[in-house]
């Protein structure tokens, strides 16, 4: 059993120095070294491959290529979209997982092409390249999407054992900020468009033993991990509270509850966000420009709060933070959860090719604790959910 | 009822046959994966069934691990990417003790890719493989990096090409030896010729090619590294074309195998490379998008086969038929 929470991890060590190390018994816990040697603590859950099987037993299918079925793809606010896949026989999948899809150029361009003597598939690309330009046309300047782009799981719904006859089916949210070549593509998808998709990619957040309260804090195109994490929170009667944090009222992808407006002056929990408020979850809502709730950034409503709460009792326990959001973001939350020495987990988005463990290219500087060396991991199969603690930011 | 046979009974045709020969190296099928664009064993093995493939080409391993660049190591562009990935990896003796087991139970040849700074390098790594590991059946020379500054110049200097082929194959004896030219020469059958009559095996072509993409408002270059490779689709009709021309100069008068690759992402594509003096290919960057693809290939040359009436896939081989014009491997007018 680990029994305490140290330089960022949770140890079976007693603390050899009291758990608040500063001076007046706050502030961080200064660095010490932990029991094992060349800080190999194993934060991490082991990869769930062959978990409970019996041996004769097929291996459970745990990620894979899959197809989507467009069920609704509805905007959320002036930029976000929410899209909703049906998926056959989708793997169990937590919250700080994602998937790959490959954005479609056309209905039904989804199919990889490798059908050599597939002339249907042939006559549509000739009829796409073939398409009078004309000067303006964006056929000459714009990108076209060529690698699959991840997005985390925002939601999901299995369907019921009354209608398992049809087969296992899920229902997985994603919610996309339209930005660039692949989400302008995501954004002309229509109900019964199909989308090729990998998936459910890396691992989620981890669940301690010591799970008695939590702190959300999304930012922006960070919002999606973070609802799917508010569900299976409800679902395991883990208390929490969300801090979201948005640049303008209308970049906010949640809806308002009309009766209970977000506070606007201090940070008090509401049940202001339809969202997590059907989860029993308040919020805090933050705006960069002030348009809507508290003015500033979600970081310093974090701190004021946990400021104002500093005497976490027993019996709630010491909250942990999850947060996903910009790099700046989850940068200056980890600097409060060590203010704190509260644990912190984060969900990284780093530029990704393959999102299989196969390119490389997804790398985040890592030290594990007590070692002094950091190290490379690949954010989409060592993460995309790393402790803060562990992480060197650049 | 039907009649009593007066029809012959339809005898299926046999299915073509796909082994080629690679060195001394006997391989199911010609379909290969690329090296860095599949990890190290089994990565993919939940989306594919590896065990399909002609053989399993890892990433390149060095001597001892190395980090690599920074990040952003990657970048789309029109219909490819970027890399600059800094050849990182976990270094030989981790690839040993953790790689090797698995890449045993995948049960097709595996080639390591290998690069190197100095000649010793790669040989070290080429002798230890060649006596430690017996499912490694190939090793493949990258000696065209364009990541790595070093690591360009034996690629592109034929004398340097040659030094350092000859020194390994003194020391390999099991394996057989592949060369990775880099594309990134003035003419690439003299480094071709060079690798050939240093003992080469066979040669794998193309790396990618140098390139660069610049981020307008910032004015920078957008990998952290400033320059990358350049693969996917958008290098495929210039490797098919350095492909022709080592055949037609270098690899059919010294019945050296070629391995083909840049940009292939189905059936048609891997038999330009074929057609065009291939024996093998491997798919790259398309294994990113969709891992199934090499299977997907290897069914499209089967029906490529019978319907063109082939009965093995190494009798087309090399047989495109060039313009009467022109001479083999130059361009028939200047382009
Ligand atoms: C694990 C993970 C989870 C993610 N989850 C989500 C999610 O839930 N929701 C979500 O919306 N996104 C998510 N992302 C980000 C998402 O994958 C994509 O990066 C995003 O959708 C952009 O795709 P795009 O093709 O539309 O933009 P791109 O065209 O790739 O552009 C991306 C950005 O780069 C800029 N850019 C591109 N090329 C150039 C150039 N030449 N010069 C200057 N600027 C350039 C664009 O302007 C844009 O700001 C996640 C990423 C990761 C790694
Ligand atoms: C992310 C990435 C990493 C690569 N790493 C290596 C490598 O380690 N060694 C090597 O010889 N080639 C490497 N290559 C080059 C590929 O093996 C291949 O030669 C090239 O990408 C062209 O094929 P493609 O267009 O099908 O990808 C790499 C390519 C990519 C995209
Ligand atoms: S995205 Fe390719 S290794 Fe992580």
């Amino acid at each position: 059993m680990l029994h305490h929470y140290q330089n960022g991890c949770w140890t079976d060590n007693k603390p050899a120095v009291p758990p608040r190390g500063g001076p007046d018994g706050r502030g961080p816990i200064p660095p010490q070294p932990l029991a094992t040697p060349g800080g190999s603590v194993d934060r991490y859950p082991a990869p769930r491959h062959g978990v409970g099987r019996r041996q004769n037993e097929p291996a459970a299918v745990l990620r894979g290529c899959f197809r989507g079925i467009v069920v609704t793809n509805q905007p959320l606010c002036r930029e976000h979209y929410r899209l909703t896949l049906h998926v056959a026989a989708f793997p169990p999948s937590d919250p700080g997982q994602f998937i790959q899809i490959l954005c479609p150029l056309a209905p039904g361009a989804a199919d990889p092409p490798n059908a050599v003597d597939d002339g249907a598939l042939q006559a549509k690309q000739w009829r796409l390249g073939s398409r009078p330009p004309r000067f303006t046309d964006p056929f000459l300047t714009a990108d076209r999407p060529y690698l699959r782009r991840p997005y985390s799981i925002a939601g999901r719904r299995d369907t019921s054992t009354a209608a398992k006859a049809a087969g296992p089916r899920a229902e997985l949210d994603i919610m996309y900020r339209v930005i660039g070549r692949a989400t302008v593509q995501l954004e002309k998808l229509t109900p019964g468009d199909e989308v090729s998709l990998l998936g459910p990619l890396g691992h989620g957040f981890i669940r301690s033993d010591h799970l008695r309260r939590a702190l959300l804090i999304g930012g922006g195109v960070g919002v999606p991990p973070i609802l799917y994490l508010a569900e299976r929170l409800a679902s395991w009667g883990i208390a929490a509270v969300a801090f979201i944090g948005v640049q303008r009222a209308d970049l906010l992808p949640l809806t308002l509850i009309a009766d209970h407006p977000p506070a606007t002056d201090h940070p008090i929990e509401r049940p202001c966000l339809m969202e997590f408020a059907r989860h029993g979850i308040s919020s805090i809502l933050t705006t960069d420009d002030g348009s809507l709730g508290i003015p500033g950034r979600v970081t310093t409503a974090l701190r004021t709060y946990l400021l104002a709460h500093r005497q976490f009792d027993a019996s709630s326990g010491v909250p942990e933070l999850f947060c996903c959001g910009p790099t700046a973001m989850m940068r200056a939350v980890s600097q409060v959860a060590a203010e704190f020495s509260l644990p912190c987990q984060a969900a990284l988005e780093q530029p990704m090719a393959c999102g299989m463990g196969t390119c490389q290219s997804c790398v985040m500087k890592y030290r594990p604790p007590g070692a002094l060396d950091w190290v490379y991991k690949l954010t989409c199969t060592d993460g995309p959910v790393f402790h803060t603690a562990d992480i060197i930011w650049s | 009822m039907p009649s009593v046979a007066t029809e012959p009974a339809k005898v299926p045709a046999p299915a073509p046959d796909l082994s080629v020969t690679v060195g001394k190296m006997r391989l199911s099928n010609p379909v290969l994966t690329a090296s860095g664009t599949c990890g190290y064993a089994d990565e993919y093995a939940d989306f594919t069934d590896l065990s399909r493939l002609g053989a399993f080409v890892t990433k390149a391993i060095s001597k001892t691990p190395r980090k690599g660049n920074e990040s952003p190591r990657v970048i789309e562009t029109r219909a490819g990417m970027l890399n600059s990935i800094g050849l990182a990896n976990i270094g030989l003796e981790r690839f040993l003790k953790e790689k090797i087991p698995r890449l045993e139970r995948m049960g097709v040849p595996v080639i390591v890719n290998i690069p190197g700074w100095t000649v010793r390098d790669y040989a070290d790594v080429a002798e230890r493989l060649d006596q430690a590991a017996p499912i490694v059946q190939g090793l493949e020379l990258n000696v065209s990096c364009p990541n790595v500054q070093d690591g360009l110049s034996f690629g592109t200097d034929p004398r340097r090409l040659a030094d350092l082929v000859a020194t390994v194959r003194r020391r390999v004896r099991r394996c057989t030896l592949i060369v990775k030219l880099s594309p990134n020469v003035a003419d690439i059958t003299l480094t071709a010729r060079a690798a050939v009559e240093a003992g080469a095996d066979g040669l794998s072509l193309v790396n990618t090619f140098s390139a660069m993409v610049v981020d307008v408002e910032t004015a920078r270059p957008m990998l952290a590294n400033g320059v990358g490779g350049l693969s996917g689709p958008a290098i495929k009709p210039i490797a098919v074309y350095l492909v022709h021309r080592v055949y037609s100069q270098v690899a059919a008068k010294h019945r050296v195998p070629l391995i083909g690759m840049g940009g292939i992402q189905c059936a048609r594509d891997a038999l330009e490379f074929i057609l065009a003096g291939a024996t093998a290919v491997a798919v790259g960057t398309a294994l990113f998008i969709d891992p199934a693809i090499p299977g997907g290939i290897i069914d499209g040359l089967t029906q490529y086969l019978i319907r063109k009436g082939k009965n093995t896939v190494r009798e087309i081989v090399g047989t495109l038929t060039m313009p009467e014009t022109g001479r083999a491997g130059e361009p028939v007018a200047p382009p």
